[in-house]
């Protein structure tokens, strides 16, 4: 699962990117089929770039400024290009990804989040699109503090169980997390649900209870 | 967050933040050479031979294009000698002739003498492609971390090493 | 690394950005200080001598000594962001072809003088009597009004100047032409404008002698004087 170490939980960005990774080592667990086509692009994008400042960077070495100078004028404004496109497609098309893929039952879900400077609040924004039909989208704002302990240990289940009930497509691949929360609980605020998920015992009826278990006996440590 | 390095996507991400933040500043600074059309467009002041104009560690703007004038009397320009690799910052002080073919005698504003025993042998005068820009900007003093990390190799060696590990080992 | 380490490098990266700031607005404040320069120059005697580069040189080359006068008021150029002012004068001259045509344009410093600000006075390369004078005649002022200001009558050049041809006698079309360079404690170093006023920088005003020709090489026993009278250094009266 998610990193095992302590994070520091003043960190907001550590908070996000824990949280972030939990979520497709969650879904594939799920029998969910990840696609890789953003990071993929960005990934090429990145690299192209570095490769012409790279190439830039030798023949300049080797061969002096004079010599060179309008192929790395031309390298200056294709680097530029890509790297515009670059961050083009992390703030427009990105636009916080963190997780796209395919469900057992064929439909397409695209999962992205976001914080806000100083505020240790996580932004889940799940658009979920069925084989037939239109494109649904299910927004949340959670606190990170529901599947984060003082020490800073991500705990799965709460964080599972968070996706589980108030996404019905991950709720259909996962329903012993969803069966905590009924149709009646899915509007009860977060407090509420967080009184009946420490009821719930950990462990027996986890995907992973091996790590879940693990974590909580961390924890009494701790 | 070392753990996210045995996803190769994550840590192909992680890899290329720190690549492009090495390769940006590489082609912001090439960047700023083809504009001003200097192999070097930004220098540090090295030697005591400009003051009270210029001090050691003052970090001197350079433009190489002769858009609106040719380069004249008055300008300091850095030049580089002919076989030797030390740039200099000197004013010019006397100029025969126009465009290619003018030659271009310089001295130090704090120096008696002009500099013909500076230059190559047998040259008693600067070409224009000698001169890798005329100074247009001045930032007095930052530039004296250059001249530590010069004078201190290991310097480097230790901030290279803790930049790197600062964005390997933090994503933002 | 959430922790002491990375609050320094906030602290640092703050401070980074309001020192770019600060000195930008100081550097810009330059482009609303007026600038009124003037000046008067001439030449007032001309000789052309014979003599070698340097002691063991058996070349002879043709230099001239070009006393001049000059009156000048650069005192608007000195504001809170300057540095010094460079200040020198130049003589131009063409060299003419076998028919007369200008085949090349010339030009050489024949004096020049260092006017530091009172902030910048402590860095002057001075005699320790002359610089402490200088810091304290201004006391503690930023701008002190009467720098800038020359009077000099009939000086003598600070440079002998030739040409690589080793004939200078007998140019003729000659002018001198005051210049100067404004150095900043930070941003651009700006010259004299060339005859064009820039928003509130005037053109220097005047700053051009009349052409003047220069006269045939003296004789032998007139030269030895008059050139080692010319090596004795010249000090400036300005300050």
């Amino acid at each position: 699962m998610a990193s095992q170490e302590r994070i520091t939980v003043h960190n907001l960005a550590d908070l996000k990117n824990t949280s972030d990774d939990a979520i497709p080592n969650y879904l594939n667990s799920l029998k969910f089929k990840q696609v890789h086509t953003l990071v993929d692009t960005r990934l090429a994008l990145g690299y192209s770039a570095f490769l012409i400042a790279g190439a830039c960077f030798l023949w300049d070495y080797k061969l002096g400024f004079e010599e060179t100078k309008y192929y790395t004028a031309a390298a200056v404004a294709l680097y530029t290009v890509l790297n515009g496109i670059l961050t083009f497609w992390i703030g427009f098309v990105e636009k916080g990804t963190v997780y796209q893929g395919t469900a057992p039952d064929g439909s397409k879900i695209s999962v992205s989040t976001s914080t806000k400077k100083n505020v240790p609040i996580y932004n889940v924004k799940v658009t979920v699109t069925p084989k037939k039909g239109e494109p649904q989208t299910i927004e949340l704002a959670r606190s990170f503090t529901e599947w984060f302990d003082a020490q800073g240990h991500f705990i799965a289940l709460p964080f599972q169980t968070m996706l589980a009930t108030t996404v019905p497509l991950v709720g259909k691949a996962d329903p012993k997390r969803a069966a905590v929360a009924t149709p009646d609980f899915m509007n009860t605020d977060s407090e509420v649900l967080d009184a009946l998920l420490a009821a719930q015992p950990t462990g027996a009826d986890s995907t992973d209870a091996d790590a879940g278990a693990g974590k909580k006996s961390k924890r009494r440590k701790a | 967050m070392l753990s996210s390095l045995q996803n190769p996507r994550q840590a192909a991400a992680q890899l290329l933040n720190f690549a492009l933040i090495l390769s940006t500043a590489f082609m912001m600074w090439k960047g700023l050479s083809v504009i001003a059309d200097s192999p070097s467009p930004i220098v540090v002041v090295l030697s005591g031979s400009m003051e009270p104009a210029f001090q050691r560690g003052d970090l001197l703007f350079l433009w190489n294009r002769n858009l609106l004038a040719e380069t004249s009397v008055g300008e300091v320009v850095v030049y580089n000698v002919r076989g030797k690799d030390i740039p200099i910052v000197h004013r010019v002080v006397r100029k025969f002739g126009e465009g290619d073919a003018a030659r271009l005698l310089t001295k130090g504003d704090n120096n008696a003498a002009d500099d013909t025993e500076l230059y190559a042998r047998g040259q008693d005068y600067l070409a224009r492609r000698d001169i890798i820009g005329s100074v247009v900007g001045y930032v007095p003093f930052v530039g004296y971390v250059t001249i530590m990390l010069s004078e201190h190799p290991w310097l480097k060696t230790v901030m290279l090493g803790i930049m790197g590990l600062l964005v390997v080992l933090q994503r933002e | 690394m959430y922790n002491s380490l990375t609050r320094i490098q906030n602290v640092f990266g703050f401070f980074t950005s309001v020192a770019f700031v600060v000195a930008a607005i100081i550097a810009a404040s330059d482009l609303i200080a007026p600038r009124t320069p003037s000046g008067m120059i001439e030449p007032t005697s001309v000789q052309v001598v014979k003599g070698r580069p340097h002691y063991y040189s058996t070349k002879k080359e043709e230099y001239a000594i070009i006393k001049f006068s000059l009156e000048a008021d650069l005192s608007s150029l000195f504001t809170w962001n300057t540095k010094q002012v460079f200040v020198y004068v130049t003589a131009e001259w063409p060299s003419l072809g076998a028919d007369g045509a200008v085949t090349q344009n010339n030009s050489a410093v024949i004096w020049d003088n260092i006017i530091t600000s009172p902030s910048a006075d402590h860095l002057s390369n001075m005699p320790p009597v002359a610089l402490r004078r200088l810091i304290e005649s201004t006391a503690g002022r930023v701008i002190d009004p009467g720098r800038g200001k020359f009077q000099l009558f009939n000086h003598k050049p600070k440079y002998q100047i030739t040409h690589p041809s080793g004939h200078i006698a007998e140019s003729s079309d000659v002018k001198l032409r005051l210049h100067y360079n404004v150095q900043p404690w930070v941003g651009a170093l700006t010259w004299d404008q060339q005859g064009v006023d820039l928003g509130l920088w005037k053109r220097l005003s005047d700053g051009v002698s009349e052409a003047f020709a220069l006269p045939p090489v003296k004789r032998k026993d007139d030269a030895k004087t008059s050139s080692s009278k010319a090596k004795t250094k010249t000090k400036s009266k300005a300050t």
